[in-house]
């Protein structure tokens, strides 16, 4: 571990706090996935309502960390892609443009499925969950629908983002997968 | 005579209205609502079939009542916790359609407007006495605003019981509350 390690991103390299935010949303998120599918598969029980409270704690700590994120991208420049062909450069930046998004719109329908329901939600058994909008059932089904479909959307995209790191690894060899590693 | 007539007609709407001794919920106007918690944060619902009878004495002072709600109306505004609140552990309204509040004694608390009546609620299983305080208002218009508040222990009539039973995430205390408007049975 290099530690003179850049704080900020520069143009070759990401600087560590870019980096944290990376990885620290990639962990999350591949415990929402299957968090969510179990919660979902679960009867109604005690141990339902507790997985639920982890996921919904989880899910708002990622919308927290996106939001900072964003903001640190925005106020940062990016390292430049280690490709010069077009389309490999549209599609790594509409992919990132799309996760972004969905990591902002699966948080925010959950937040709303979980508003539009009739139970309370208590993040991390602490915090009660303000609600975006009041309790409606046809509120919470569209919202539900909405939260399942862009799963399936963030599964596709996000094994197509670590097809093209793995690509980028080991058949063209670059470092594109190597600097965003600490 | 032109005077007396409507005197008259007064003189017989009091007396209707002193004699007038049965009351009834009216339906559209009455709300009967219950909110168990989760951690501590209210889950609201209500029970939308329930029938109210209350015995006045002549001069509108309430003295006996009783109660009938069907179990299977309750809602919580979510087909999922609807579905559930039914099931076994919990209402199990299969079992126990209707639960029932007789009291045969109410007292004035001294308060304005303010009784207590006492008296049993039959509820799943079990059958308790409980108290229930409320106001009873007579209106001009004829009919009687009733209101009031109390809490339950659900562990007391089993509902949610098993894996629900400890209180710890579905709280044991269930306030109930009701909204009124009772008129002349018979009407």
């Amino acid at each position: 571990v290099d530690i003179n390690m850049a704080f900020k991103n520069s143009t070759d390299n990401w600087g560590w706090l870019s980096k944290l935010f990376h990885w620290l949303t990639a962990a999350l998120i591949f415990i929402q996935i299957p968090l969510g599918f179990y919660a979902k598969s679960l009867r109604l029980s005690p141990l339902k309502i507790d997985v639920f409270v982890w996921h919904k704690s989880l899910g708002m700590l990622v919308l927290l960390l996106v939001v900072i994120r964003l903001l640190w991208r925005i106020k940062n420049s990016i390292p430049a892609p280690l490709t010069s062909h077009r389309l490999h450069r549209a599609l790594a930046s509409g992919a990132h443009g799309i996760l972004y998004l969905l990591m902002l719109a699966l948080p925010l329908s959950g937040w709303l499925t979980a508003s539009a329901s009739m139970f309370p939600t208590k993040l991390f058994w602490l915090i009660p969950l303000p609600a975006l909008v009041s309790p409606d059932s046809a509120t919470k089904t569209l919202a539900a629908d909405i939260h399942s479909a862009c799963v399936y959307i963030t599964i596709a995209v996000l094994l197509l983002h670590i097809a093209a790191a793995l690509w980028h690894h080991f058949v063209r060899r670059d470092s594109t997968l190597k600097r965003m590693w600490f | 005579m032109i005077i007396r007539m409507p005197i008259l007609l007064l003189l017989w709407l009091v007396s209707c209205l002193a004699s007038a001794e049965q009351w009834r919920n009216d339906g559209a106007a009455s709300r009967l609502y219950f909110a168990p918690s989760y951690e501590g944060l209210p889950i609201n619902g209500e029970f939308s079939q329930f029938q109210v009878s209350v015995s006045s004495s002549q001069n509108l002072q309430p003295e006996s009542l009783s109660v009938q709600v069907q179990i299977a109306s309750a809602d919580l505004g979510s087909s999922d916790l609807n579905q559930a609140i039914q099931m076994v552990d919990w209402f199990d309204s299969q079992s126990f359609a209707e639960a029932s509040f007789i009291s045969e004694h109410i007292v004035a608390t001294g308060a304005d407007q303010q009784f207590v009546a006492q008296g049993t609620l039959s509820l799943k299983a079990a059958t308790k006495t409980i108290e229930v305080p409320f106001s009873w208002q007579p209106s001009t218009e004829g009919n009687i605003s009733m209101q009031g508040e109390l809490i339950l222990d659900r562990g007391d009539f089993a509902i949610g019981s098993g894996e629900w039973s400890s209180g710890d995430q579905i709280g044991l205390a269930v306030k109930v509350w009701f909204d009124l408007s009772l008129v002349a049975a018979g009407d």
